[in-house]
């Protein structure tokens, strides 16, 4: 790709994130599943703590707001080419000379940064209304767990934006994808918990290794090899994600301009 | 030389019916059509609903694969080279759909501008000249959604030309738009060909494809059935005039009786509120207005105009009477 077609794209991703803030940001439905969701997901789990007298809170936190990521990412970046085209804008969006995934990539990051304030109103939560102690064990670590949290998460929205166009029928079980991921990645409990034949299915999505990345540097005591790993899984399945995303982009683009189905009449 | 080049194109679609016994059957929207259109002419294309024209420009706009025959924009295959097409042409489809309700009309402009790679300081300049010349200079900053349907369609319009595109498809331009408005875009229309832009421009109006287009095509049931200037075509009903009858609950048999008589050509009816418009295309003129008096007897009826024929008794004639 040349210099000039970089800056191209940075730029459209770049419009495309604005616009996706912009427009996403006042929307009640956005505020429920990247926020009210959430914390009603963390004042369950503060509350059992509490009971319990357990002290770490802040897993409690960082599992929510996770959870938050994850509902954004299916609910808003599985459906932002689908958006399009319910909106009669996809077309548009093919017509023009800017690769579509660009513009997917541009919208999904901004969903998944968006989705980020919903871990930190249940910080909020958990710091304000239930008094508990909450301090990131590894600062540094977090920090970079967190940026390539956004990483894997776009990534992945990039693989399953295309398949909800692709195959109507998987769309059709976009809510019951929510909750298995939630426990497949072990956003509120170890997924040692889990029976051991899912383990695998765990290892190949990307959010789970984001969620060990940063559950193990908020509470802290993480190796660094523990915490590298994560970061080393995060970006190889992100550079997987991002070939089979361009593919499957590809064949949607392909089959849609065949079968008609860029516009929704 | 040719900007645009259609050969032998053909567009099939799988139509699905059925719940419990899915069946598909095969819809031929665009049958066998080809066309040439020169750089810098504004080539019209008139047919009624479902003949084929929107299919025809959504293939040449890279958005929809042929099912058989060739189409080149610029020089590039559109299935093949839609790459090198895209940033080099414009298209618009009528309605309000394909725009961000939620952001302002300059925000869209903006959206667009990113997408075509004007740089941030022409787009700072192009922006606000394209609201004025489209006449929503004072509305800009305000939310699509409270745009008028007219509306709308202007800033589709401005939208198309913010990359100053060398080729434009204007589907339907003015559909929506008050007489006013439709006036305004016919005469930016004008002005996009005086800078010599190729301009590909369907239509249902007769009047508009006569008084912007240099040659038009007339294209039925996914056929071309004529194409040639406006003056030319009108041609084709030279020897015939045009009665106009307002009759009020005429019954289909009665129309089915005009249409058989000998010296009858074409008859087409136009439904206004209670009444009919029944045109009948005569080579006898106003002799015909007796004969066409009895058939008509009975019924309450209102004017009767005998008049020259237009491009659009033209078409009337060339698609048998459909319009």
């Amino acid at each position: 790709m040349s210099a000039e077609a970089l800056r191209n794209n940075g730029r459209v991703a770049w419009a495309a994130f604005v616009m996706t803030l912009r427009m996403q940001a006042p929307d009640s439905f956005t505020l429920f599943t990247i926020v009210v969701q959430p914390l009603i997901v963390a004042v369950l789990a503060m509350w059992m703590l509490v009971e319990r007298g357990a002290s770490n809170a802040i897993y409690v936190v960082v599992g929510s707001g996770m959870t938050g990521l994850w509902s954004g990412l299916l609910f808003l970046g599985g459906n932002s080419i689908n958006w399009e085209r319910w909106t009669g804008t996809l077309e548009l969006l093919v017509g023009q000379p800017t690769p579509v995934a660009v513009i997917v990539f541009g919208k999904n990051l901004a969903i998944v940064v968006l989705s980020l304030s919903g871990m930190v109103v249940c910080y909020a939560l958990a710091a304000l209304i239930f008094r508990q102690p909450l301090s990131v064990g590894q600062p540094l670590l977090f920090a970079g767990s967190l940026v390539l949290t956004v990483v894997a998460f776009v990534t992945f929205g990039l693989v399953i934006a295309p398949i909800f166009l692709l195959s109507p029928a998987v769309g059709n079980f976009q809510n019951a994808l929510e909750f298995p991921i939630y426990m497949l990645c072990g956003f509120l409990f170890p997924i040692a918990l889990l029976p051991g034949w899912t383990t695998p299915m765990s290892y190949v999505l990307g959010p789970y290794w984001a969620a060990r990345a940063l559950h193990g540097t908020a509470t802290g005591g993480a190796d660094v090899s523990e915490v590298l790993l994560s970061w080393g899984m995060m970006l190889a399945l992100s550079m997987i994600y991002l070939l089979i995303s361009g593919r499957l982009v590809e064949l949607m683009l392909k089959r849609a301009r065949s079968d008609a189905t860029l516009r929704m009449e | 030389m040719n900007t645009i080049e259609v050969v032998h194109l053909r567009r099939e679609y799988k139509a699905r019916m059925g719940v419990i016994r899915r069946t598909t059957k095969l819809v031929v929207a665009v049958d066998d059509i080809s066309f040439e259109v020169k750089t810098g002419e504004l080539f019209g294309m008139l047919g009624p609903n479902g003949a084929g024209k929107t299919t025809t420009v959504k293939m040449l706009t890279t958005l929809l694969l042929p099912t058989r025959g060739t189409a080149r924009v610029l020089g590039y295959d559109v299935a093949k080279q839609a790459d090198k097409i895209r940033g080099r042409i414009g298209f618009i489809f009528g309605g309000e759909r394909g725009l961000y309700w939620r952001l302002s009309g300059t925000d869209n402009m903006r959206y667009f501008a990113s997408l075509y790679h004007v740089e941030p300081e022409v787009s700072r300049k192009r922006i606000p000249f394209l609201m004025e010349l489209v006449g929503l200079g004072d509305r800009a900053k305000e939310k699509v959604e409270g745009y008028s349907r007219g509306m709308m369609q202007r800033l589709h319009i401005a939208r198309t030309l913010l990359h100053d595109p060398e080729v434009l498809f204007l589907d339907e331009p003015t559909i929506g738009l008050d007489p006013v408005g439709a006036r305004e875009v016919r005469q930016l229309i004008r002005n996009l060909q005086a800078e010599k832009k190729t301009i590909l421009l369907t239509t249902h109006y007769m009047f508009e494809a006569d008084a912007l287009c240099q040659r038009v095509a007339v294209i039925n049931k996914g056929n071309i059935v004529a194409l040639d200037t406006p003056q030319a075509l009108k041609a084709h009903v030279a020897d015939l005039s045009v009665v106009e009858v307002e009759v009020f609950g005429v019954p289909v048999e009665v129309i089915e009786r005009v249409r058989s008589q000998p010296f009858v050509d074409t008859v087409s009816v136009e439904n206004v509120d209670q009444r009919q418009s029944l045109h009948i295309q005569t080579p006898r003129g106003s002799e015909a207005v007796p004969d066409l008096m009895n058939l008509l007897s009975g019924l309450r009826i209102g004017k009767v105009v005998v008049r020259e024929p237009t491009l659009e008794d033209a078409y009337v004639r060339l698609v048998g009477g459909e319009a």
